[in-house]
């Protein structure tokens, strides 16, 4: 259990939930840079906000932080989310170098999943991703958004809808 | 009756009360529209969850390399960090082995064991590439 701030540290953070954290921006935007600067600047955040951090859901603590980074990252760019294209899925390091054909018909597939995340609207994507990527609660998910957990639940359902005709 | 709607999304994360889950299980023995939208939802809802967890240097997040975890999705934070004793360990264990496994074409026919294969491993390899990586995000 994390009990007090003294408990836990930014670098703690770091390694349980970095790569998460990545992955949230990286599945919201399709674009890794985006998802690159979001983690550094999330875990700047947590660095400043745990001696303020006071007992109770950890997640949705941290999942609030995450999003506030993300939105306001989001404002000062004023840049519309782009869809990740294979030249940048390799500079993350997903792909080596030669890929078997396989693991290339893979993140194609995958492409079409994110090409119809990207295409929902903002409430729904995130939803979305906080339950299925992020793999949070409910009401982790209604903590970390600031919404009550009918409506989140509501985002998610919708947002499957959405994504089911858009797959096909 | 009215039909269950997001009752069904909700069902399939288990976030539901135990009247609702009465509830649900009842209407579906009888309809068989609401069982074809459970089927849908849950095939978004797989495609969703099938999409590889991407790598993150660890020198992106301000850690040496060999301190990077890979996280379950559904995990309390200190099974997280049990996890990073684990892999910690398994960094060592790959130093030792480095046989470099290949996939095999059952890793990709199952949607699990692909994700599992996509995810860069702990092989010197990799972390040598993760490297180059960074080096691009370097000002
Ligand atoms: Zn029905």
């Amino acid at each position: 259990m994390v009990e007090t701030a003294s408990d836990i540290t930014w670098e703690d953070v770091a390694r349980v939930y970095g790569r998460k954290i990545y992955n949230f921006a990286y599945r919201l935007t399709g674009n890794p840079d985006d998802a690159h600067d979001l983690v550094q600047e999330v875990l700047l955040r947590v660095r400043r906000g745990l001696p303020s951090y006071r007992p109770g859901s950890f997640e949705g603590w941290l999942w609030r932080i995450t999003r506030n980074a993300f939105l306001d990252d989001v404002r000062r760019r004023k840049r519309r989310p782009t869809t990740a294209l294979p030249d940048e899925l390799d500079r993350t390091g997903l792909v080596s170098s030669p890929a078997p054909d396989e693991v290339l018909a893979s993140i194609r597939l995958g492409e079409d999943v994110q090409k119809a995340l990207l295409d929902l609207p903002y409430e729904f994507r995130e939803a979305v991703v906080l339950c299925d990527i992020v793999g949070l609660s409910y009401d982790e998910i209604a903590r970390a958004v600031e919404a009550p957990i009918g409506t989140v639940r509501s985002r998610i359902h919708r947002g499957r809808r959405m994504l089911r005709e858009r797959l096909g | 009756m009215s039909h269950l709607g997001e009752l069904l999304s909700a069902h399939l994360d288990g976030e539901l009360s135990p009247a609702e889950r009465r509830r649900v299980a009842e209407h579906l023995e009888d309809c068989d529209r609401c069982r074809e939208e459970l089927d849908e939802l849950a095939s978004a809802r797989s495609a969703v969850r099938s999409l590889p967890m991407v790598e993150v240097p660890a020198s992106v997040l301000g850690l040496p390399d060999e301190v990077v975890v890979p996280l379950p999705r559904r995990k309390s934070f200190w099974a997280g960090a049990a996890a990073a004793a684990a892999a910690v360990f398994i960094v060592v264990a790959s130093i030792l082995a480095p046989d470099g496994t290949a996939l095999t074409p059952q890793d990709l026919s199952d949607p699990f064991g692909a994700r599992v294969s996509l995810d860069p491993g702990f092989t010197p390899t990799k972390v040598a590439q993760v490297r180059v990586a960074t080096g691009d995000f370097a000002e």
